[in-house]
C-alpha cells in the first residue's frame, strides 16, 4: 500500500504543532522565538501540502478510535477540505515567518507562543474532520486558542479585556447553535460519520432539516462574520496581537464557510430554496454595511475587520446562490457559483494576510493603527508600502488584483441565474448583484483611503515620523503572502482543476462536463486578463530601460530640482492634507442614515462675554449601529437579571443547601409526573 | 445652445481694429523681453492692489481689447508662465510670495509693473503695511504707468514682450 499523502502530511502537522508547542514551553529564550516560528511555519506547510495533495484527486479517510473515549477522531480529506485546509496552511506559513520578527519584542510570553501552533493545528483539524464529535471538539480548540491568542495581546488593557469577553460570549453562542443543530441532525440521522450523514440525510423530514440549517447558519455564520452576527469581529481583529488577527481574518473565519457548504450543501443535499434566499440576503446585507463601516473606519485594524465581514458576505452570497441553483436543477450555475465563492475564500485569505501583516508593520513601527496619526509611512517603510498597495489593490477588486477574477465570476453567475424562475428569485438576485456593484465600489474608496492617508503624503505625527521598516521576518512573512496575491491575480485559470475537484464534492449534479466548463471559464477570465499584463509588463520593463539608461548615461547628477509649488504660501504641512475622517466624510454624510454617526460639538464662551468662544471641541464616533440596536439591549437585559439573581446568594450556607434538596425534590417531582 | 450660435452670429466680432505694430526687437532696452517672441504665458499676481488694475487688466484680455490676438495668455500657475504681470505696492504679507512666485515663474522671465502702485506706491507709499514698489522686491523689466492704466496701455506693454 502507497503512502497516502493527505494522511501523512496531516500526521507531520500533528507532529509538528507538538513539537512547536513544546518548544514555546521549554526551549531557552534565546532560539524560542526563532525556533516556534519555523516549526509553525513546517506546521503551515504541511497543512499546504495536505490540501494541495486533496485537490490534485487523493483522499483520506481514517478512524482514531482510542483517541477520544467514546466516539474517537474520524477524519477525512476531500477536495472540498483541500480548499480550506490548503489556505490555513498557507496563511500559518506565512503569518509564522512573520510572527518571528513580531514576537522578538516585549510583550508575548510562553504561554502565548505555545498557544499559536495549537491553533494553527485546529484551523487544519476543522476541515479534515470526518464526524459530528470531532469536528465540534476541532471548532471549541480552534475558538479557545484563539480567544487566548486574542487576549494575550495586552492583558492589562480594558480595551483587549472587552473585546475579549464580546469574543469569548459569541464564539459560544455560536457553538450552542452548532452543537444543538448538529446533535439534533445527527439524532434524526442516528449517525454522526460525515459518510453516513449524507446518506441518511434525505430520510430526513424537512422540518427537522430546516431547524438544523437555521442553527448552523447561525452557528458558522457568525463566525463568519455574516450581518447581524458580526459584532465581535471589528472588536476582537483590532485588539489581537496583528499576525493572530491576521490567521483568524484569512483563515479562521473561512471555516465559517465550509462548515455551511458541508453540511448545508454536501451533507444535506441542498434542501430548501429558502435556506439559500436567506443566506444570499445575509450576505448580501453583510457585503454593503461592513464595507459601508470600513469606508469610514478611522483604525487601520477595524478597517480591515469590516471588510472582512464584507469579503465573506461576497462568499456567503456565492454560497447562497449555489444553493439556489442547485434546487432548482441548474447545477452547471450552482458549480459556478460555489466556485466563485471558493475562490474568493482564497483571495480574501491571501490579501488580508497581506493588508493584516502590514497595518502589523505598520502599528509596530509607530505604535498606532490610527489613520489619522499616519501618512508619510512610503519613504520610510517602502516594502511594507509596496506589499500593502498589493494587498489594497486586491482589497479593491480591481482588475490586476487578487479578488477580481472571483467578482467577477460571482456576478457572472448571478446575471446567469437570472434565467431561474421563482418570484423571490427573480427579486433577490438583481438585488444582490447590485449590492455587489456597491460593495465594489465602496472597496474602492476604502483603499484609497487606507494607502492614501495612511501611508502616502506627510506624516501627521511623530510617531508616523520616526517609523522604521519592519525586520527581515517580517518582511519575508509579507512577501510570501504578496506572491500568493499576485499568483491569484495574474494566473486564476491554474486554479481551475483543483476548483472543479472541490466543488464536484457539494454539487453531485454536475459531473465532469460541468466542472470542465468551469476551468474553461477560469482559463477564458484569465486570458481575458491577458493585455491588463502586457501592457504592465510593457510598462514595467520601459521604466527599467529607462533607469538602466540613465544609470548608464551618468545623467541622473543633472536632474533639475524644484520645490513644490505651494502657491507661494509658507510651506505645505501635514495639517493641510486629508485625513482619514476627511476623505470618509462624503460617504459618511451620504450613508447617515445607515451609519447614524455621533458627532459633538461643545462650544465653550469666554467667560466675559457669550459672543467671544474661548474652546471648541468636536468629537465624532461612528458605532455599529446593529451592536447598538440589537445588542445592547440584550446585554442591559441580561445584566439586570444577574443583578436581580444575585439576591438569591448571599454567601448562607444553609441556604445553598437548601437550594440544593428544592432542586432534587422538584427534579424528582417532574419526573415522577413525566413517567 | 442655438440661442448661443445665434448670438454669436449676430454679435459678430467686438474686438477694436488692432493699432500698428510695436517698434522693432531690436530696439528694446531690456535683454530679457527680447527672448520672448511670438507668444507669452501670462501669470497676474495681487500684491497688494486695491482691484483697479486687475479690473483694467480683465478689460485688456476681454473681447473688446483681445490681448490673445497678439500672442498673450493668462495662465493659472507661474510654473505655466514666462511673464508676471504684478499689480498693486507690495504689502509685507505678499513680499515672500511674490519672490515665491518669481521663484517658480520659468526662465526667462518677464515681470510688467502694472499701474502707479505698482511702480512706486502711489497713493499707498509709506503706509504700515506696505513693504515698497515691485521693483524694490524682484527686477522690474517693464512698467505700466497709470491709475490704473487704460487696457490699451496694458495690451501694447504685453505686445512689446511677444513683438505681435
Amino acid at each position: 500500500m502507497s503512502v497516502n499523502l493527505p494522511g501523512t502530511a496531516l500526521a507531520v502537522a500533528a507532529g509538528l504543532s507538538a513539537g512547536a508547542a513544546a518548544a514555546a514551553l521549554c526551549a531557552p529564550d534565546r532560539i524560542r522565538v526563532r525556533l516556534v516560528g519555523t516549526l509553525s511555519a513546517l506546521l503551515g506547510a504541511a497543512g499546504a501540502v495536505a490540501g494541495g495533495a486533496a485537490l490534485a484527486g487523493h483522499t483520506y479517510a481514517a478512524r482514531l478510535p482510542d483517541l477520544f473515549a467514546l466516539s474517537g477522531v474520524t477524519l477525512q480529506v476531500d477536495a472540498l477540505s483541500g480548499v480550506f485546509l490548503a489556505i490555513a496552511g498557507a496563511v500559518v506559513s506565512a503569518t509564522s515567518i512573520y510572527g518571528i520578527g513580531y514576537a522578538s519584542g516585549p510583550g508575548r510570553g510562553r504561554w502565548a507562543q505555545a498557544l499559536w501552533p495549537l491553533f494553527a493545528f485546529s484551523l487544519l483539524l476543522v476541515p479534515a474532520a470526518g464526524s459530528v464529535s470531532t469536528l465540534l471538539v476541532a471548532w471549541e480548540l480552534m475558538a479557545l486558542c484563539s480567544l487566548l491568542l486574542v487576549v494575550s495581546g495586552d492583558p492589562a488593557s480594558g480595551r483587549v479585556r472587552e473585546a475579549g469577553v464580546w469574543y469569548a460570549v459569541m464564539t459560544h453562542l455560536g457553538l450552542v447553535a452548532i452543537l444543538t443543530g448538529l446533535l439534533w441532525l445527527g439524532a434524526a440521522a442516528h449517525t454522526e460519520t460525515f459518510a453516513g450523514l449524507r446518506i441518511a440525510a434525505a430520510g430526513i423530514s424537512p422540518a427537522v432539516r430546516g431547524g438544523v440549517f437555521v442553527l448552523l447558519l447561525i452557528g458558522f455564520g457568525s463566525k463568519a462574520g455574516m450581518a447581524p452576527l458580526h459584532a465581535w469581529l471589528p472588536r476582537a481583529h483590532p485588539e489581537a496581537p496583528s499576525p493572530v488577527s491576521a490567521l483568524m481574518s484569512a483563515a479562521m473565519v473561512n471555516l465559517g464557510i465550509y462548515g455551511l457548504v458541508r453540511f448545508g450543501l454536501d451533507l444535506m443535499g441542498a434542501g430548501s430554496r429558502w435556506w439559500w434566499l436567506t443566506t444570499m440576503t445575509l450576505g448580501a446585507l453583510s457585503a454593503v454595511y461592513g464595507i459601508v463601516q470600513a469606508a469610514v473606519a478611522n483604525d487601520l485594524k477595524r478597517l480591515l475587520a469590516y471588510s472582512t465581514v464584507e469579503n465573506l458576505g461576497l462568499v456567503l452570497v456565492g454560497v447562497g446562490a449555489a444553493g439556489v441553483f442547485q434546487d432548482s436543477g441548474h447545477p452547471a450555475l450552482a458549480v459556478l457559483a460555489l466556485a466563485a465563492a471558493l475562490l474568493h475564500t482564497a483571495a480574501h485569505a491571501a490579501f488580508k494576510t497581506v493588508l493584516f501583516l502590514g497595518a502589523g508593520s505598520v502599528l509596530h513601527a509607530t505604535g498606532t493603527r490610527d489613520l489619522d496619526e499616519l501618512g508619510g509611512l512610503r519613504t520610510r517603510m517602502p516594502v511594507t508600502t509596496g506589499v500593502f498597495a498589493l494587498g489594497a489593490l486586491g482589497a479593491a477588486a480591481l482588475p490586476g488584483g487578487a479578488a477580481f477574477p472571483s467578482e467577477w465570476l460571482l456576478l457572472q453567475s448571478l446575471i446567469h441565474g437570472l434565467a431561474v424562475p421563482g418570484t423571490l428569485v427573480v427579486v433577490v438576485l438583481p438585488v444582490t448583484v447590485g449590492a455587489i456593484a456597491l460593495s465594489a465600489g465602496l472597496a474602492v474608496a476604502t483603499f484609497v483611503k487606507a494607502l492614501g492617508t495612511g501611508f502616502l503624503a506627510k506624516a501627521r505625527s511623530r510617531a508616523a515620523e520616526q517609523a522604521h521598516e519592519a525586520r527581515g521576518s517580517m518582511r519575508t512573512g509579507m512577501g510570501l503572502a504578496a506572491a500568493a496575491c499576485a499568483a491569484l491575480a495574474v494566473l486564476p485559470g491554474a486554479a481551475g482543476p483543483a476548483l472543479a475537484r472541490a466543488t464536484a464534492c457539494a454539487v453531485p449534479g454536475g459531473g465532469p462536463r460541468v466542472s470542465a466548463g468551469v476551468a474553461r471559464q477560469l482559463t477564458a477570465l484569465g486570458s481575458t486578463l491577458w493585455p491588463l499584463m502586457l501592457v504592465a509588463v510593457t510598462l514595467g520593463a520601459l521604466v527599467l530601460l529607462r533607469a538602466g539608461l540613465a544609470l548608464v548615461s551618468r545623467r541622473a547628477g543633472q536632474r533639475a530640482t524644484a520645490p513644490l509649488w505651494d502657491c507661494g504660501a509658507p510651506p505645505l504641512t501635514a495639517r493641510m492634507e486629508y485625513t482619514a475622517t476627511s476623505f470618509a466624510e462624503p460617504l459618511q454624510r451620504v450613508f447617515d442614515d445607515v451609519l447614524a454617526p455621533e458627532s459633538d460639538l461643545d462650544v465653550t464662551p469666554h467667560a466675559e462675554s457669550a459672543y467671544l468662544v474661548e474652546r471648541i471641541a468636536y468629537s465624532r464616533a461612528v458605532p455599529d449601529r446593529v451592536e447598538h440596536r440589537l445588542y445592547n439591549p440584550v446585554v442591559h437585559t441580561v445584566r439586570r437579571a444577574g443583578l436581580a439573581a444575585r439576591a438569591l446568594a448571599d454567601g448562607s450556607v444553609h441556604r445553598y443547601l437548601g437550594y440544593g434538596f428544592g432542586s432534587v425534590v422538584i427534579l424528582l417531582l417532574v419526573l415522577a409526573a413525566a413517567r | 445652445m442655438l440661442s448661443l450660435l445665434r448670438k454669436i452670429v449676430s454679435v459678430g466680432r467686438v474686438a477694436e481694429p488692432a493699432p500698428p505694430r510695436p517698434e522693432p526687437a531690436a530696439a528694446d532696452p531690456a535683454q530679457r523681453i527680447r527672448t520672448l517672441r511670438g507668444s507669452a504665458q501670462v501669470r497676474c499676481v495681487d500684491a497688494g492692489s486695491c482691484n483697479g488694475c486687475e479690473i483694467e487688466i480683465g478689460q485688456a484680455f476681454g473681447p473688446v481689447y483681445d490681448a490673445e490676438r497678439y500672442g498673450a495668455r493668462i495662465v493659472a500657475s507661474p510654473r505655466h508662465a514666462d511673464v508676471l504681470l504684478v499689480t498693486g505696492p507690495v504689502t509685507r504679507n505678499m513680499a515672500e510670495p511674490l519672490r515665491r512666485t518669481y521663484q517658480a515663474a520659468a526662465q526667462p522671465r518677464v515681470v510688467v509693473a502694472v499701474g502707479d502702485c505698482a511702480i512706486d506706491c502711489g497713493e499707498f507709499a509709506g503706509a504700515y503695511g506696505v513693504e515698497g514698489a515691485v521693483a524694490d522686491v524682484v527686477p522690474v523689466d517693464l512698467a505700466v504707468p497709470g491709475c490704473p492704466p487704460a487696457p490699451d496701455q496694458i495690451v501694447a506693454a504685453l505686445r512689446r514682450v511677444t513683438g505681435r
